[in-house]
């Protein structure tokens, strides 16, 4: 105690030294207090500094800033970030006191990059901003569902159409891989690779797309990076905001298939044998329902002078619309910021979660005997047969492969899922210096995931097997971070200097177990009790972890307002590269030109903004996954004497030099603003090289013997090439009306440009039972994923073959008439070409916004134009061994000649530009109408405020496709090659309109 | 001040020197110093066992093209692949599925037979430890070859791990002569090694390598050793340990075959699967679709044997009413293979393959996919057929080549210990009608057991066998080219030193 009286006396001494000295150049004391306009609050930390000097001051904790000037006629510029810079003359006052107004062309606004913040206008890289009102227009499970549509060239797939707690995927800028993944880092409140919180607590997300914005997370950058920050408590009394919402579900879209008189004639004219069945079943019907779900929010947020939290606690809690589907989630969010002292600043940020979800079987890797998913075989399963037979057994098909009715397979089959996500990161940020700060993080994240499925004897799965089969399966994942930065701010010459250079440490660890077990004595023991089975599977563990370290560093400079320079640099190094390239360094340089600051154009009243960007720089996909540059030998199940022993094969040879993947982008920006800015538009165009993609060396020959054959080598090249085009247009901006419009658009051409050899690589989409090969084609010059299959040329009609066709070798009338490529007068498989394009040629966003009085009404379309989709469900259908569309009412028969339709017969199911369709869509993502209660009701009932609205989500899609729903996604994710799996349709859980009602309260 | 940026910028890099980003992969198993002990070199060479009771193995992607292949078994799903298809009616080519599918299997085979023998090198061990154990391994290699050279004839030849991918890339095929004599090579040194007797039919012994040199010699025409072989396995039956099961229904019985002395090589499938390994679906290929017997669900009618098996099988013999099944139960009801078809229409009206459908034993998945089956590769009444043909050709007209049949035939008649009078007893035929008989005992004997191609292509049957007059009409078979199999066409191109393919393809 004693020791910092002390001290304080020390420090007061010399203070007034310091003061004594400087009293002594005939200086003028100045005071004052900076506010917002709008709230009336006082502004901590804004800059004030005397114009054309370096002399200035920042605000305090209320808003107070006190500086000494000895210049005549000074000025003072008061700036913040996300304000108007306000420059205020000295004249004769002493007290001059500041009302800063928030800057609503948003040009100004703050943006979170890596590592810190810039002022958008600051910006040279390629950046696009969510803001939380879009990311909230309707209740979203994955916050990343809410950015389809919002931002130019990010794309947003559901992984499982409208599944409860389906995988989200975002791809920025397209495909830049082949074999690893093109999603997006993620990086949570600074924790790099963490999952996102609830939709509500997110205040913004920034979408990083080019060199210049991602280089900073280097060899992870490649795919772009999305930045989401949370909420945090702002100074001042207490906000109380509860939100509820109400969403009522159900499918967009049911196939038209045979009943059960239209399905007997079928399969009469396919086999006359056939035994019809005496029900009549909508399948459909039976395992669709109409869904729901809830969504609360409760949170709390404030703070005092030196403490501000944030606290927020949410439920969702979803039916799907397949019957026996949901997902609920708790979660818990808590962020609080402590200015300790004057210098030392920390923070706690901790977020938690439980996930339950109840899963259905849907985009079955096969639909053999007893392994469909329920919605293909809902499609295929015979509409004359009922649930159970006359003896109260479970039905099963009577065509086709043997598979479960749909209804016994979503009722009985038990598929749960429980995860538990924890992450705390703590920050500690300390001014070093007046321009030098600090900045450390330690953040700990962790996923248990816990999943359970039980299939009783009752279903066909389990049939041999006696009482039933079951497993459980586990997952742990745990990321440990810290990252310890120096930034150093400060005015050189005419221009903002900001400097940082930081390290970072990362290490990410995942364990694995599974166990199973079947023949239960009853079919009551779930999977809670796989000891009670009789006969055992085998076991599995694994573990995977990978280590990063990193040194990056970051030099902006702005001159006079007008020339912006950006260089960036990461250096990683990472455990899972291997051994001859351990570490990799990825730089980037940018500049920015704002013209509208130039003499020349400073006082147009046409043109309120225009900047040019340009930026180039290299960024890495880390692409290899840990231990996979060693030498192994692979542990296989071998029963020698029907007794399991331990058993290895030589798997792969030691691969020291393969290195991640790097892209080269360049991009070249316009961001210009019309009258004022209301209307401001950005363009982008891009060019992204991606060398060294890891490719497995097919030419390799397969004698080597070893089970991995395909040692892996940076072979590939891709390119993507874009245009994004964002515009807002304010069109009406009175005080009663307003009507905003924001488009994007954005196109992109992705191109591989280089394969091993110039080889094409082939690749198989099609579930197993389907027994076919290839499916699609990598090729050089061409978009990943090409369709590769015959071209269906219609119906053979007996005789002679049409010129340029021909048909499998032994075709009679009416069966299918393919082109023959080669001209050899058989279809063969050098008959296939490519057949699809799944790549869309261009994708969009518009939504409108109006305001009247207390009422909005926001009109939000997405779309996508020019995939094609490659389906499976309709191939299946039209396979003869299952129930069909009603296409087949007009199959071809000796009568009916002039059709595209084949014959009623049992075919192969082989790939054919027959089931290849147009994917274009237009959607009305999105249409909400909502109501502010007026500020004298509000007072009224003792809230600040109440808002009321009613939405509508999906509510119509313009499109061709004549399946469920033109956003398809059959094993893009998850499976081997999901990142080149593109446009495929096989069982996706259906996609669903909804209409929400919401109510949020603020007090 | 100036301490704080020092404290900073120390505090920035001293957690540097923390990580030297070296990996430690506790769940892989690294190659370097794997070997140190005998064990590590058995532990190799069940990683061929168990690579050959895989899919792409004896699964299903070597075993059905075999059966495929034969006037035995032809196409009952007419829907099926067309890479199962093509098998059977000759029009395969060389990008055939099923082949480009087991060729890098039974090399992965034969690459976990060279590490183990070049393991067993490294170890400092004496021979008499490590020899009896590395034997198998060459017996694995030997076994995997003689596969290789009756499909494809001349083909590349590995015997050493592959540890430079380079010199690899540009072998070339050696020709059919020489890989013989690398497989008699192998065969002797595991002859010499092997120990008399293996607890289980899974492990080679000293008389599979026997067996499998007499086979060998038979098919290279070399009648003297291949007899030689086999007599001298006969003559030490009981030193073996082996000997006919008494009723011909056990070798068919999945969850009983581990105790019959009958089989001396087997690959083993126990019900248990992991992924493809261990995955058997032989049943369900052969079975019957819809047939409730065994409640395992039918099968998928894919390989099914052409109604002239059924015609021209003797019913007297108790081994037909084993090998086929003539009925199914369908909806609780007994019906003949007349009226398969109208169960399910990818039947055919034919009697179906029962040897691995009766008894498939547990059973991991539906069908029988997954059974208890153990494959003999070989077993006595073979050795003792062999002996006879061989015989018959070096020395007609023999009772002891009568001896050897009569012995496979005497089982035949045993049905649970019911004798019946058929088949008779052979004596006093000619060399060639011998030659004919001991054929056709085959044919029976081992029906559907894979052995039926390799016959016909040994002793060139095949424009009688898918003539006219044939168990099989093939119009397709050309003898000047199907007795060969194309070698995968991307494995050409990957080294064009293996071209030419075989002729006609």
């Amino acid at each position: 105690m004693k020791k910092t009286k002390k001290l304080k006396r020390i420090f007061l001494l010399l203070f007034t030294f310091c003061s004594v000295l400087l009293s002594n150049a005939q200086q003028k004391a100045i005071q004052g207090i900076v506010t917002d306009q709008d709230s009336g609050e006082s502004l901590p930390g804004v800059n004030v500094i005397v114009k054309g000097t370096s002399i200035g001051a920042s605000t305090d904790f209320e808003g107070g800033y006190s500086l000494n000037i000895s210049q005549e006629n000074a000025v003072l510029v008061f700036s913040y970030l996300g304000y108007i810079t306000k420059e205020i003359p000295v004249g004769a006052n002493t007290t001059i006191n500041a009302v800063l107004v928030e800057d609503v062309a948003a040009l100004d606004q703050v943006v979170v990059v890596g590592y810190g913040a810039r002022k958008k206008s600051d910006i040279t890289g390629s950046v696009s901003s969510v803001k939380s009102e879009e990311i909230n227009a309707f209740p979203v499970l994955d916050a990343q569902q809410a950015l389809q549509g919002r931002a130019a060239g990010v794309a947003v797939q559901s992984n499982n159409g409208g599944e409860p707690g389906t995988p989200i995927s975002v791809t920025i800028r397209g495909n830049t891989s082949i074999g690893a993944s093109s999603a997006a880092l993620v990086v949570v409140d600074g924790f790099v690779g963490a999952s996102y919180p609830q939709a509500s607590d997110i205040a913004s997300v920034e979408i990083l797309k080019d060199a210049s914005a991602t280089a900073i997370y280097g060899s992870r950058g490649a795919n772009g990076v999305i930045l989401v920050t949370t909420k945090k408590g702002k100074k001042g009394k207490m906000t109380v905001e509860f939100n509820t919402s109400y969403s009522l579900q159900s499918t967009s879209n049911r196939l038209d298939l045979l009943d059960a008189n239209e399905f007997n004639r079928y399969q009469t004219a396919i086999n006359p044998s056939y035994q019809a069945g005496t029900a009549s079943t909508d399948w459909q019907d039976l395992i669709y329902r109409s869904g729901q779900v809830a969504n609360h929010q409760l949170s709390f947020s404030g703070g005092s002078d030196n403490v501000n939290y944030y606290i927020s606690g949410n439920y969702f809690d979803q039916e799907g619309v397949v019957i026996n589907s949901g997902f609920e989630r708790f979660s818990f969010l808590s962020n609080v910021d402590a200015q300790i002292n004057d210098k030392l600043k920390i923070g706690f940020n901790v977020f938690g979660g439980r996930d339950n979800k109840d899963g259905v079987s849907t985009q079955a890797d096969s639909g053999g005997r007893g392994s469909g998913d329920v919605i293909s075989i809902a499609y295929r399963f015979a509409p004359d047969l009922g649930v159970t037979d006359a003896n109260g057994q479970n039905t099963f098909n009577s065509v086709g492969d043997d598979i479960d009715n749909p209804f016994a397979v979503a009722t009985e089959r038990v598929d749960e899922t429980k995860t538990d996500r924890y992450r705390a990161n703590f920050y500690g940020e300390y001014d070093v210096l007046k321009h030098l700060t600090f900045k450390t993080t330690f953040g700990f994240s962790s996923r248990n995931e816990n999943r359970g499925i039980f299939a009783p004897s009752t279903l066909l799965t389990t049939a041999g097997a006696q009482g039933g089969i079951a497993s459980i399966s586990s997952l742990n994942n745990t990321s440990v971070l810290n990252e310890n930065y120096l930034t150093y701010k400060n005015k050189i010459g005419e221009g903002d200097f900001t400097a940082l250079l930081g390290y970072s440490y990362q290490k990410d660890r995942t364990e694995r177990f599974s166990a199973g077990s079947q023949g239960f004595v009853t079919n009551n023991v779930s999977f809670f009790n796989l000891g009670s089975g009789s006969v055992r599977s085998i076991p599995r563990s694994n573990l995977s972890e990978f280590e990063i370290q990193s040194q990056f560093a970051r030099i902006n400079y702005d001159y006079d307002n007008k020339y912006l320079l950006t260089l960036t640099g990461r250096r990683d190094g990472a455990s899972n590269f291997s051994e001859n390239n351990k570490y990799a360094f990825f730089p980037s340089g940018a500049l920015g030109w704002k013209v509208s600051n130039e003499a020349f154009l400073e006082d147009s009243d046409v043109i309120s903004n225009l900047k040019l960007r340009y930026s180039y720089g290299l960024t890495g996909n880390p692409s290899i996954a840990p231990f996979q540059s060693l030498a192994n030998f692979q542990p296989i199940y071998s029963a020698v004497g029907d007794q399991p022993v331990n058993a290895v094969l030589p798997n792969q040879l030691a691969n020291p030099d393969l290195k991640w993947e790097t892209s080269y982008q360049s991009n070249f920006g316009l961001d210009l603003g019309f009258i004022n800015n209301r209307i401001s538009l950005s363009l982008d165009v891009y060019n992204i090289r991606t060398e060294d993609l890891i490719l497995g060396d097919s030419s390799v020959p397969e004698y080597i013997g070893f089970l991995n054959n395909e040692s892996l080598r940076n072979v590939g090249e891709i390119t993507n090439k874009g245009v994004e085009i964002s515009l807002t247009t304010r069109n009406i901006a009175n005080t009663d009306f307003s009507w905003t419009t924001d488009f994007n658009w954005s196109r992109n051409r992705n191109k591989i440009t280089k394969l091993i050899n110039g080889q094409d690589i082939f690749l198989s989409s099609a579930p197993g039972h389907f027994l076919q090969g290839e499916t699609h084609v990598l090729r050089e010059g061409e978009a990943v994923g090409q369709f590769f299959g015959y071209e269906y040329r219609g119906v053979y009609q007996g005789g002679a073959l049409p010129e340029g066709t021909a048909t499998f070798e032994g075709a009679e009338a009416g069966d299918e008439l393919f082109e023959d490529l080669d001209g050899s007068g058989d279809i063969t498989t050098a008959d296939r070409r490519i057949i699809g394009d799944p790549n869309q040629d261009w994708t969009f966003g518009l939504n409108n916004t109006f305001r009247y009085k207390d009422f909005d009404l926001g009109v939000f379309f997405q779309g996508g134009i020019g995939g094609d989709i490659f389906s499976y469900t309709f191939l299946e259908l039209a396979s003869g061994g299952s129930n069909a569309t009603t296409e087949v009412l007009n199959a071809w028969t000796a009568n009916n000649t002039n059709t595209n339709v084949p014959s009623a017969k049992v075919r192969e199911r082989r790939i054919s530009s027959r089931f290849v369709y147009d994917g274009s869509y237009v959607r009305l993502k999105n249409i909400a109408l909502g109501y502010n209660l007026p500020e004298r009701l509000t007072s009224k009932l003792g809230v600040d405020q109440l808002r009321l609205a009613l939405s509508g989500q999906n509510l119509f899609t313009i499109t061709d496709y004549p399946g469920a729903d033109p956003e398809v996604s059959y094993r893009s994710s998850g499976s081997q090659n999901s990142n080149v799996n593109q446009g495929f349709d096989y069982g996706n859980y259906p996609n669903i309109e909804s209409v929400t009602f919401s109510v949020n309260l603020r007090f | 001040m100036k301490n704080y940026i020092y404290i900073s910028v120390l505090a920035l890099f001293s957690i540097q020197a923390c990580s030297d980003l070296e990996e430690t992969p506790v769940s892989l198993i690294p190659t370097e110093g794997f070997f140190n002990s005998v064990i590590d070199v058995q532990t190799t060479i069940n990683g061929a066992y168990g690579n050959m009771a895989e899919e792409a193995f004896w699964g299903r992607k070597l075993s059905l093209p075999l059966m495929l292949r034969s006037d035995m078994v032809g196409i009952g799903d007419v829907g099926t692949s067309s890479r199962r298809i093509d098998h059977d009616n000759f029009t395969v080519t060389s990008d055939n599925g099923m082949i480009t599918a087991f060729w890098p299997r039974i090399h992965q085979i034969i690459a976990a037979a060279n590490l183990a023998i070049a393991g067993a090198g490294s170890l400092d061990v004496a021979p008499e430890q490590v020899n009896p154990v590395v034997a198998q391994a060459y017996f694995v290699r030997a076994y995997s070859y003689f596969h290789m050279v009756r499909l494809f004839g001349d083909v590349p030849y590995l015997d050493t791990p592959i540890t430079n991918l380079e010199d690899a890339r540009t072998v070339v095929k050696i020709p059919e002569e020489e890989v013989y004599s690398n497989i008699i090579r192998d065969l002797e040194f595991a002859k010499q090694w092997l120990p008399n007797t293996q607890e289980v039919s899974g492990l080679p012994s000293k008389a599979t390598a026997m067996s499998y040199l007499a086979l060998v010699y038979l098919t290279m025409e070399n009648y003297q050793e291949a007899y030689q072989e086999a007599k001298a396995v006969i003559d030490n039956e009981s030193t073996f340990g082996i000997s006919l099961a008494s009723d011909f229904a056990e070798l068919f019985d999945a969850p009983n075959q581990s105790n019959l002395n009958e089989v001396l090589f087997s690959i083993d499938f126990n019900g248990f699967r992991s992924g493809n390994f261990g995955q058997d679906f032989t049943p369900a290929l052969t079975g019957i679709r819809a047939n409730e017997v065994g409640g395992i669900g039918g099968g998928w009618s894919v390989a099914v044997p052409s109604i002239e098996v059924f015609n021209r099988w003797d019913g007297r013999d108790y081994r037909k009413r084993v090998s086929l099944d003539t009925t199914g139960v369908f909806s609780g009801q007994v019906d003949t293979f007349e009226n398969f078809p109208t169960y399910d229409a990818r039947n055919i009206a034919s009697a179906y393959i029962a040897k691995y459908t009766r008894s498939p034993g547990r059973t991991s998945n539906g069908n029988g996919r997954g059974s208890e089956h153990n494959y003999a590769q070989m077993r006595y009444a073979e050795v003792l057929l062999i002996a006879a043909e061989a015989l018959n050709e070096v020395n007609p007209g023999t009772t002891e080549a009568d001896a050897y049949v009569n012995r496979v035939r005497a089982r035949a008649r045993n049905q649970a210990g019911v004798l019946s009078n058929f088949p008779e007893d052979v004596s006093g035929l000619s060399q060639s009608e011998f030659r004919t008989m001991v054929l056709e005992e085959r044919r029976w004997e081992l029906a559907f057991e894979f052995k039926r191609w390799y016959d016909i292509k040994r002793r060139r049957l095949g424009d009688d066998a898918f003539g006219p007059n044939g168990f099989e009409q093939r119009p397709n078979f050309t003898a000047s080219r199907d007795y060969l199999l194309p070698l995968p066409n991307d494995e050409l191109q990957r080294n064009p030193n293996l071209l030419p393919n075989n002729t006609g393809y």
